[in-house]
């Protein structure tokens, strides 16, 4: 009968230094992550949407069959008889007014009249997009119908916000197909519709945009907000998204034990590589000769 | 174990030091994501600097280290730069509450990163063997340093255009944002520019053209600058950058040797950085 015999303390302990991570792995929870999707496809999938509208919780779009209405969030749709989508109404910076009329942007104070906007640019007889979140008053974001994206300032100072580049060398610009904002101050985000380029979201007036469009397709053909949904629905070439309003995602919160058993994991580590790279430098370097006295 | 001369240079141990630092990093690195959730909690620089720094402290402290000091204080300018850029506007929001804004710290925290790194790089001409010392070259700009630079720039400007937006993230330009940014956002990336320059192609390349040939050199540097990334994209999708920027330190470390001097390197880098930051990383991020 073989005995055993006792195993030396370094390579105990090397063995518990390797091992180390591996129990820290396994004792600690599971970091906490965003479960919600960005945008979630709707309804249907894989068809060309090319518009959609939402007000009062009913949801119209169009499609290659023609026009159909939701009254249950886009669960179910139904063949409408009528011709084309309901118009939204114009966009409403707290109770201000404003649309675009004859190429400029004109506006309305609550129960006034109509009129140009000092400073406003000419953006084009046939444009027709703008968007005013109710979260931000005084503030409009407009395109030309050069493609070119306009914002007002709470200032009244308009200036440009937004050249769109093309998509390579041998392409042209993307064009920019919707804009939208919530009639509620539920957000200070305006988002713009690209056939392209997805949806790009600027969340302060119009002055930086970044891209908002995981999980949706790159061509998007028309945006329409819900505030009673809290939703903004997306019409693209491969059928109907919703986004529903949330956070940016976020840093887990760890419990401080383990935040600290981290750290003391990330420690060891960094103490380990240190010491191996010592070695290998000992061993992999050539010992330098010493100069002999006398 | 086989002695040499120290009079008498090779190429090894410089190259081992690359190799084996590497290792070191890599393995601070990347061994805690098994465990460790590196989204804002993670101090990854911390770690990285701590690593580098107590490799570059033996080195200083060892006669057997010392044909590696050049290299070794390379790595430590590159990591210990790196987490005073990462951290600083953190820390000076810190210290002076809201009395700065977002770009003027990252100017700060870039002024900041060059300090740093020219301190590393006084230490490692100052500590380094003579025929050690890393060749720096500041101190030439002759004609060819300067067809390279527009030729570069012009280049890369044309390559950026040519290749797919959604590749890139890149959308558009946005004239409000820049005219607020690009003031500090311009010198800062120069000041950045210079210091991973100065850090990459000045110091690790200086010292690998030292004792390796100019090809190898190169390659070393190069590789370590894209391996590089995958620290500076920690929190982001790091894999496709590592090959881009391994080609691009290839690229401008031939141009410093061809050219024999650091400069058009550090300015064709300044002006991709200015158009990344301009054009690409909020494509790249933004959600």
């Amino acid at each position: 009968m073989a005995t055993e015999r006792p195993r030396p303390a370094r390579v105990v302990a090397a063995r518990a230094v390797a091992v180390l991570p591996a129990l820290l792995l396994l004792a600690l929870p599971a970091p906490v992550r965003a479960a919600t999707a960005w945008w979630e496809p709707l309804a249907f999938a894989g068809q060309r949407v090319s518009s959609v509208t939402a007000v009062g919780g009913q949801i119209q779009v169009d499609t290659g069959t023609g026009h159909s209405v939701s009254t249950d969030g886009g669960h179910s749709f139904t063949p409408s008889l009528a011709g084309h989508p309901t118009a939204p109404p114009p966009p409403r910076s707290g109770t201000t007014l404003w649309q675009i009329s004859s190429g400029t942007v004109v506006t309305a104070p609550p129960g006034g009249p109509l009129a140009i906007d000092p400073g406003a640019p000419y953006l084009g007889a046939a444009a027709q997009l703008i968007a005013a979140p109710a979260a931000l008053p005084g503030v409009v974001v407009a395109v030309g119908t050069d493609n070119h994206v306009w914002r007002r300032a709470t200032s009244g100072r308009w200036a440009t916000s937004f050249i769109l580049l093309p998509a390579g060398g041998l392409s042209g610009a993307p064009r920019v197909t919707s804009l939208a904002a919530f009639s509620a101050p539920l957000t200070t985000a305006v988002y713009m519709g690209t056939d392209g380029y997805g949806v790009l979201l600027s969340q302060n007036g119009g002055d930086d945009w970044i891209r908002a469009d995981p999980g949706l397709p790159e061509n998007v053909l028309g945006l329409a907000a819900d505030p009673d949904a809290k939703a903004l629905y997306a019409a693209t070439d491969q059928g109907l998204y919703v986004h529903h309003l949330q956070s940016f995602p976020a840093p887990p919160a760890y419990q401080d034990a383990s935040l600290y058993l981290r750290w003391l994991g990330i420690g060891v580590i960094a103490a380990l590589a240190i010491a191996l790279a010592l070695l290998g430098l000992r061993r992999a370097l050539p010992r330098p000769i010493r100069p002999r006295l006398g | 174990m086989a002695r040499v001369d120290l009079t008498r240079r090779t190429w090894w141990p410089a190259s081992a030091t690359v190799v084996i630092a590497a290792g070191a990093l890599g393995l601070t690195l990347l061994v805690p994501r098994l465990f460790s959730d590196p989204v804002g909690l993670d101090p990854y620089v911390l770690r990285l600097s701590a690593v580098a720094a107590a490799l570059a402290a033996a080195s200083l402290l060892s006669v057997r280290l010392t044909d590696s000091r050049p290299v070794l204080l390379a790595v430590a300018s590159m990591t210990l730069a790196f987490s005073v850029f990462a951290g600083g506007p953190q820390w000076i929001y810190d210290i002076s509450g809201n009395r700065f804004d977002f770009n003027t710290q990252v100017l700060l925290a870039s002024a900041a990163e060059a300090l740093l790194t020219v301190v590393v790089a006084l230490i490692a001409m100052r500590a380094s063997p003579p025929d050690l010392r890393p060749l720096l070259r500041l101190r030439r700009f002759g004609p060819a340093a300067a067809i390279a630079t527009v030729a570069g720039v012009a280049a890369f400007l044309l390559l950026v255009m040519l290749l797919p937006a959604t590749l890139l993230g890149r959308e558009g330009l946005a004239p409000v944002a820049l005219a607020r940014d690009l003031p500090l956002q311009g010198p800062a990336s120069a000041l950045q520019s210079l210091a991973q320059e100065l850090q990459f192609r000045g110091l690790l390349l200086g010292a690998l053209d030292r004792v390796a040939p100019a090809w190898a050199a190169n390659l070393g540097q190069a590789a370590f600058f894209g391996l590089a990334h995958i620290a500076v994209q920690y929190q982001g999708p790091a894999g496709a950058f590592v090959p881009v920027t391994i080609l691009l330190g290839l690229v401008f470390g031939w141009i410093t040797q061809r050219t024999g001097s650091l400069w058009p390197a550090i300015i064709i880098h300044a002006v991709a950085d200015v158009a990344v930051t301009v054009g690409v990383i909020p494509g790249l991020y933004g959600y």
